[in-house]
């Protein structure tokens, strides 16, 4: 079949899948951001930073259950307890921040928050950065190398299995929110924290809720950042947070659809954006573009969606 | 249009030994701002230290710490004792900028580093406006000793070697060692990672070689480089060639390997670190490095290794630079000592003479000789590039 572009097919189901799998770890952390933002109008700046606690915490689960040496249908047993363990860490060090770095400041003007999130950002990073000697970890290589499919349509297992589970997770999350006592209540304070509490709705519970669930999706995006690139460190939550955040806004924040939708659309505009601009003849644009088209999107999409592809209306608050 | 001029001298230059980047043309310096600094009876002499102690790159800057105040143990100037005021720049230019202000601020009369090219070009105005001269162990940028300006910082020195040497050695290698006919770049984009990619990448087309795909740039913390990958994979380069440092290095090489085992990596002195061969593991195996330094050998470097290692507890060849940052040290403690004037134990030292005496240095190190060009290039090395292979997790010697 003559491809209608230069490079062939495979290459553009590489690069398909590359930024899919780019764009779920986007959407996964991305949630977290955006869930904060609903209920507290807050921006939580440390989000970036439960992703890298929750990559660290999944780490030495999986090293100490056996790591390289982890086979057959071990395999499976591992990464299930690996992904508890990482949204346990990030769900503690998320329910600790919002109790020492924002509830104290819950009352106080918009911008304290705001600091102290960047406050405890740079904490957290730097203390994992002293903890570990500021030495990369290499998670355990459990998964095999090979691929699905035939032909030009072949995906790495380990693309599979990442893109799969954060579908999952982000599907478990949807059922939470709209199905579950809990979610009722998030959205209830999202819409009114005052009138939610006068309808009998505990707000600094579900707020606590609201941290919990962001920060395991979060702990999961790590653990799959860890299976897939291999590599952690202290200072890996800072980009990935930046994108997610970014992810976001573009979604629209506050929108959990949005979230997801952003960060599919970013992962994929920062890989097959660049590529397919460098299929017009004559164009060749390096690396460093794909933040370039990634963001001239978001401006683009902003000027004519201020509030972000699924923001509807934004909550008024006095 | 210059900095291609300069690379074609750099090239045609790499061939003779002695003259290596004595690069044409009259070298006119900038003003500097040079003072007497005086201190008092009984007060130390300070040495700033500016380098890389925290954050992704801590493995590399650390030991070039340590080094340089190995060099200053159990020595004094004149009486009085070497204080050495370290500060971190993080090995970026923002955080060169602002570790020389602190640095300045303490009176120091020299400073060793900053030990990153991309710290180097951002700190070199505020030296040359103090006039001390600082002597950096590790940067190899083409630009610190070529400034885009014209005029050259007289403040300047280093004792490792010119990018315009390392580039070209490496392209030499590539085609005539690894029989590589097409490579693909992919470089950090800090004035090291581009210097160094610019001077691969003319040695290399010069020599007949082909880029393929156009060069790809990441910044620093890095760690999804999957699209690039599998942008290799489209292009089918024989060689990767990777300018940067070990802490992109290590995801970029996991990357690579999971979807092709047989494409050669070539990549320069900031990968060549234990940090790499720990991290990669197996994938690591078969990677080509290369130092701008002669293998390290001679009773000076034996001295300095079993002092460093006492010192530190840390392999002498666990990471690169140590070496010159002990002689970096060295050369401007000699200095010193040779142009202090004491009076009833008042130090007087005139940077000037203090920046002329230490261009004149003529040492045998423990990173081999030193002695400096017009442009602070260091000029003592007959061999200067050695490359080397991983080979059961371990830094071998690959046949030159």
């Amino acid at each position: 079949m003559p491809s209608v572009f230069l490079t062939s097919t495979s290459f553009w189901v590489d690069q398909f899948v590359n930024g899919m799998t780019t764009g779920s770890l986007y959407a996964l952390i991305a949630l977290g951001y955006t869930m904060v933002y609903g209920v507290l109008q807050m921006i939580n700046f440390a989000h970036g930073e439960v992703f890298m606690l929750g990559s660290f915490g999944g780490f030495y689960a999986l090293t100490w259950m056996g790591g390289d040496d982890i086979g057959g249908p071990m395999i499976a047993v591992a990464i299930l307890v690996t992904l508890i363990v990482a949204m346990a860490t990030s769900a503690a060090v998320s329910v600790a921040l919002e109790r020492i770095a924002y509830r104290p400041l819950r009352n106080a003007p918009r911008l304290a928050p705001l600091i102290s999130a960047i406050g405890a950002s740079i904490f957290l990073q730097y203390l994992v950065l002293d903890r570990t000697d500021s030495e990369a970890r290499f998670y355990p290589k459990i998964f095999p190398d090979g691929r699905f499919g035939a032909g030009s349509f072949q995906i790495e297992y380990i693309q599979v299995f990442l893109i799969a589970s954060s579908l999952l997770m982000m599907f478990f999350l949807y059922l939470i929110i709209q199905r579950t006592k809990m979610g009722r209540a998030i959205r209830a304070v999202a819409e009114s924290p005052s009138n939610a509490s006068l309808m009998g709705v505990d707000v600094n519970r579900t707020i606590v809720y609201v941290f919990i669930l962001g920060a395991a999706m979060a702990g999961v995006a790590g653990v799959l950042h860890g299976l897939f690139f291999q590599t952690i460190r202290g200072s890996m939550g800072f980009l990935p947070g930046i994108k997610a955040f970014t992810a976001a806004v573009l979604g629209g924040i506050g929108s959990v659809p949005g979230a997801v939708a952003g960060g599919l659309i970013l992962g994929l505009s920062e890989t097959v954006g660049r590529e397919l601009l460098n299929e017009i003849p004559g164009v060749s644009l390096p690396n460093q573009w794909r933040d370039v088209i990634a963001f001239s999107l978001l401006v683009l999409i902003l000027l004519f969606r201020p509030t972000g592809i699924f923001g509807g209306k934004v909550a008024k608050r006095a | 249009m210059a900095l291609v001029a300069l690379l074609a001298i750099g090239v045609a230059a790499c061939g003779d030994d002695d003259s290596t980047s004595k690069t044409g043309g009259a070298v006119t310096y900038g003003k500097a701002g040079f003072t007497t600094v005086t201190i008092d009876a009984g007060a130390p002499v300070k040495i700033g230290i500016s380098s890389v102690i925290s954050g992704d790159l801590k493995g590399l800057g650390e030991p070039i710490v340590n080094a340089a105040k190995l060099a200053g143990e159990g020595k004094d100037v004149k009486g009085h004792k070497i204080e050495f005021v370290v500060k971190d720049d993080t090995c970026s230019a923002e955080g060169g900028a602002s570790a020389a202000a602190q640095i300045l601020q303490e009176n120091v009369v020299a400073a060793v580093g900053p030990i990153c090219s991309g710290a180097v070009v951002a700190a070199q105005p505020q030296y040359e406006a103090k006039g001390v001269t600082h002597v950096s162990p590790s940067s190899t940028a083409i630009k610190p000793t070529t400034p885009d300006r014209g005029q050259v910082f007289q403040t300047f020195l280093r004792v490792t070697y010119n990018d315009s040497i390392q580039g070209p050695a490496q392209a030499a290698f590539a085609k005539d060692k690894l029989a590589a006919k097409t490579a693909y770049i992919v470089y950090d984009t800090d004035a090291y990672g581009a210097g160094l990619r610019d001077a691969f990448k003319a040695a290399f087309v010069k020599g007949g070689g082909k880029i393929v795909g156009s060069p790809e740039g990441y910044e620093k913390k890095a760690t999804d480089f999957k699209s690039i990958v599998t942008n290799i994979q489209n292009a089918k380069p024989d060689l990767v060639y990777f300018a940067g440092f070990y802490a992109e290095a290590t995801p970029f090489i996991k990357q690579l390997r999971s979807a092709n085992k047989d494409v050669k990596f070539l990549a320069g002195d900031g990968v060549k670190n234990d940090e790499f061969t720990k991290g990669a593991g197996a994938d690591a195996e078969g990677a080509y490095l290369s130092l701008p330094a002669p293998v390290l050998t001679g009773p000076a470097y034996d001295a300095f290794g079993t002092a460093y290692e006492k010192a530190t507890g840390a392999k002498r060849d666990a990471s690169p630079f140590v070496a010159e940052s002990y002689d970096a040290a060295t050369i401007i403690i000699n200095a010193l000592n040779k142009v202090a004037t004491d009076s009833g134990g008042k130090l007087s030292i005139d940077l000037k003479k203090l920046n002329e005496e230490i261009r004149k240095t003529n040492l045998d190190g423990a990173a081999g000789k030193v002695t400096f060009d017009a442009r602070g290039d260091n000029t003592g090395g007959a061999v200067p590039v050695t490359l080397f292979v991983i080979k059961d997790g371990k830094y071998i010697a690959a046949a030159k």
